[in-house]
């Protein structure tokens, strides 16, 4: 490595949300003509370092050498002017104008707007850098690639040094992922530093120089991408193995069959087969973007299948949906806890009621007084904190929201509960809580759990399935020892049979 | 010959009877442009016009008038600044606000100067232009806010399509997130577009109590606020299509003062529903033809201030 002062230098930056610590010590470095990839699960801190660095928060401690000099980016003009560019994920344009007013939005260049010279300008620039866009079209005509590109002219336009790409290939096809690959290494052929924020592994391994992986808000490792033997070895040192809990597990003797997948194929998937018994926890891993989501919706009604290939407590997809009880059916437990799980503006009683409704109806009333009742005494019974019905939704901690809603979901005594990353940032109390709540479910039903946390799905799972690429690479028994060891290959893509 | 008679002297008092509209309509339109929805128009015309009558009357000057009722329009608005930029508070309610309060005000401080009359604008014909055949007459032959209105929507479109200060307020209407991440002040912005809008209604209002009647009556401006509100969408935030519309709402009012003038058998009340008829009618083609992707996409969305 050169003795040269790096462009950036992040030194023991640590930022915390309440009790939840999304960076630790952080040391990091940005070195000129240098891809540095941020690899790391979703919640490991990648964001909000990131976030830091843009001038969009403050860390709560550490240092930001810019150049040898601490700085401070109160601002994200100052982090702007600093040379500091970012290209979000959700790209920061304005669809009514075309590409060349895009770029040249708040840059101090005279009164006049000159729309020859700016065509001109945005023209030249994108040659330079190996893209090609026409600066008079109106960004709601462009693809998401094309998009991306205008993000990248504004940073380049404004002289930005150090430009971080947020998970720029999520939006992209295959072949404008490509695209965006040899502009980046034309980028840093230009003497510019970039990040690389990223959990796909294959990547980061074909455009990184060195690669830094955060897990838990720590860098838990700094690495030359020429040093890395396979990406399966980089899957292993981001997702971890250490064991921070561990819950009891009864076994339960698995019974009927209550998801059938049959070659489902999609949008995100291709071709899954998959079954789920009454009485056992099956966990879904792998790197997120590889069909979960895709999956989940499909089975829990956001999205409609292909005829006969998902098929619910025996009955087809479209027959389920169409006469589903709300008890003793299907139970959706999901990632989006404030959002899709709860409304947070109502209280906990109308949570509550919002699919167990069900059963407190009576005509076109609902019996408000049996269901608070009803509601009290599951407050109480999974301690949910502050116990009180006629609390709202946004006042509980993420923790205890999780709760309600697994209250509120096992009320219905489902048969089939498809689990979405349920012990996302929670702490360890709440996750512990969170963990025994399933396996205690698990003795009515059969639990699809979806999570990015290896750890969650050894201690909880009887087995566990694989997702790549919108396949299920492999599903095995969670004490088959020898595959769980392979696990970050199949996550890696790199399959052996 | 005798249809030009007819033709010539309502079409000139189509133009007369829509300046007050196009005023406020291009102050609506650079307000909601910076994606501020301000449904307060009538509030702030009327208090342009009773301060501008006001003025007027007490320093004789027509032209101090005019400029206060800018002002007061200003300030006006600014109360729907402050609520809704400051406070974040729902536009739509403080809009509406302020055009209860401006009428409740204007007809409380105004109550002494009913019937009152104020030293005003008269017609100016212009030299040359006012001898051009049929254009001349309809066009030329106005008082001076009549020309200055004339000025306003080119110049608006150049401030919009051609100026560095006209994107920044374009990008605040359409992405506030675009534009803070390009280092604007999204807040400024929107105040500028605020209060310039507000400026244009009082205007507008000062047009009705100084140049189309020089007298204070409760009511003057007669639902002209709403009138233009109205007007915006169907000139799709366009400041040109803003004129066709007003002079199009002009002719219908300078109509109905006429067939009411003549006696017709229709109901008064039925004529002087016109406008307003027109009004809906208006809405519902625009909204039919549905191309309201030319709305700012931030219209009426409250941006947080950063710290």
């Amino acid at each position: 490595m050169s003795s040269r002062e790096p462009l950036i230098r992040l030194e023991n930056i640590s930022k915390s949300f309440g009790k939840v610590q999304a960076n630790r010590n952080v040391t990091l470095e940005i070195i000129e003509g240098k891809i540095l990839a941020l690899l790391g699960e979703n919640g490991a801190g990648k964001s909000t370092l990131m976030s830091i660095l843009a001038g969009q928060m403050l860390p709560d401690a550490g240092t930001i050498y810019l150049g040898g000099k601490p700085v401070q980016f109160s601002t994200t003009e100052k982090a702007i002017s600093a040379g500091i560019g970012m290209v979000y994920q959700h790209f920061k344009l304005v669809d009514a104008m075309s590409v060349a007013e895009n770029v040249f939005l708040g840059q101090k260049s005279g009164f006049w707007l000159k729309k020859k010279k700016m065509a001109r300008v945005v023209e030249q620039l994108a040659g330079q850098y190996g893209m090609k866009v026409d600066p008079g079209a109106r960004i709601s005509d462009l693809s998401m690639g094309e998009r991306q590109q205008v993000e990248i002219l504004k940073l380049l336009h404004r002289k930005s040094t150090v430009l971080i790409f947020d998970e720029p290939t999520a939006v992209l096809t295959p072949n404008e992922a490509e695209n965006l690959f040899a502009t980046m290494k034309i980028m840093v052929k230009k003497g510019k530093g970039i990040v690389f924020i990223s959990h796909k592994l294959e990547e980061v391994m074909t455009v990184a120089d060195n690669i830094a992986i955060l897990r838990r808000g720590e860098i838990v490792d700094k690495v030359a991408a020429s040093d890395v033997s396979s990406t399966a070895e980089l899957a292993e040192r981001m997702v971890g193995r250490e064991v921070l809990l561990q819950v009891d597990k009864e076994p339960v003797e698995p019974r009927q069959i209550v998801l059938r997948l049959k070659k489902l194929s999609g949008p995100g998937l291709k071709k899954i087969n998959l079954e789920l018994r009454q009485g056992e926890i099956l966990a879904l891993v792998g790197v997120a973007g590889n069909g979960q989501k895709p999956l989940v919706e499909a089975i829990c009604g956001l999205s409609k299948p292909p005829p006969d290939t998902v098929t619910i407590l025996g009955m087809e997809w479209r027959k389920f949906f169409r006469k589903a009880e709300w008890d003793n059916a299907l139970s959706y437990i999901p990632e989006d806890r404030q959002g899709l799980a709860t409304c947070q503006g109502l209280d906990l009683l109308d949570n509550f009621l919002l699919t167990t409704r069900g059963g407190f109806t009576k005509g076109p009333w609902l019996q408000k007084e049996l269901a608070r009742e009803k509601a009290s005494y599951l407050i109480k019974e999974f301690d949910i904190r502050p116990p009180d019905p006629a609390i709202f939704a946004w006042q509980l901690s993420g923790g205890n929201l999780q709760k309600m809603v697994l209250a509120r979901e096992f009320f219905r005594k489902p048969r089939l509960i498809v689990a979405e990353q349920p012990t996302q940032g929670l702490d360890i109390a709440a996750t512990e809580d969170v963990w025994n709540l399933l396996l205690k479910a698990r003795e009515q039903a059969g639990i699809l759990l979806v999570t990015g946390d290896l750890n969650e799905a050894f201690v909880l799972s009887d087995r566990i399935g694989v997702m790549y690429n919108g396949k299920i690479v492999e599903t095995f028994d969670t004490d088959n020892k020898e595959k769980l060891d392979r696990i970050p290959q199949m996550m890696a893509g790199l399959a052996v049979a | 010959m005798e249809i030009i008679t007819i033709i010539i002297p309502l079409l000139a008092a189509a133009v007369q009877s829509g300046t007050p509209i196009l005023y406020a309509t291009l102050g609506e339109i650079i307000t909601e442009k910076s994606g501020v929805l301000n449904l307060g128009v009538e509030g702030a015309m009327i208090i342009g016009a009773l301060a501008g009558f006001i003025v007027s009357r007490y320093t004789g000057s027509p032209v101090l008038g005019f400029f206060a009722a800018g002002i007061a329009g200003s300030f006006a608005t600014s109360i729907h600044g402050v609520v809704c930029l400051w406070f974040q508070g729902n536009q739509v309610v403080s809009g509406l606000a302020l055009t209860i309060l401006g009428a409740g005000l204007a007809n409380y401080l105004g109550t002494s100067y009913v019937g009152l009359s104020a030293p005003g604008f008269s017609p100016v014909a212009v030299p040359l232009l006012s001898s051009i055949p049929v254009l001349g007459p309809i066009f030329f032959n106005h008082d001076i806010l009549v020309y200055i209105s004339y000025c306003i929507p080119p110049v608006m479109c150049l401030f919009f399509t051609s100026t560095r200060f006209g994107l920044g307020l374009r990008a605040a209407g359409e992405y506030p997130a675009a534009a803070t991440a390009a280092g604007l002040n999204v807040l400024a912005y929107r105040w500028f577009g605020i209060l310039v809008g507000g400026f244009l209604m009082g205007l507008g209002g000062a047009y009705l109590s100084l140049a189309y009647t020089h007298l204070w009556t409760t009511n003057l401006t007669g639902g002209r606020g709403w009138i233009a509100v109205a007007l915006v969408i169907f000139a799709f935030w366009r400041p040109g299509r803003a004129v066709l519309g007003a002079y199009l709402f002009g002719s219908v009012m300078a109509l109905q003062l006429r067939l009411q003038a003549l006696g017709t058998q229709l109901p008064s009340s039925i004529l002087l529903m016109l406008p307003y008829v027109l009004t809906v009618f208006v809405l519902v083609m625009s909204s039919w033809r549905k191309k309201t992707n030319e709305e700012p996409a931030a219209l009426g969305v409250n941006v947080e201030p950063a710290d």
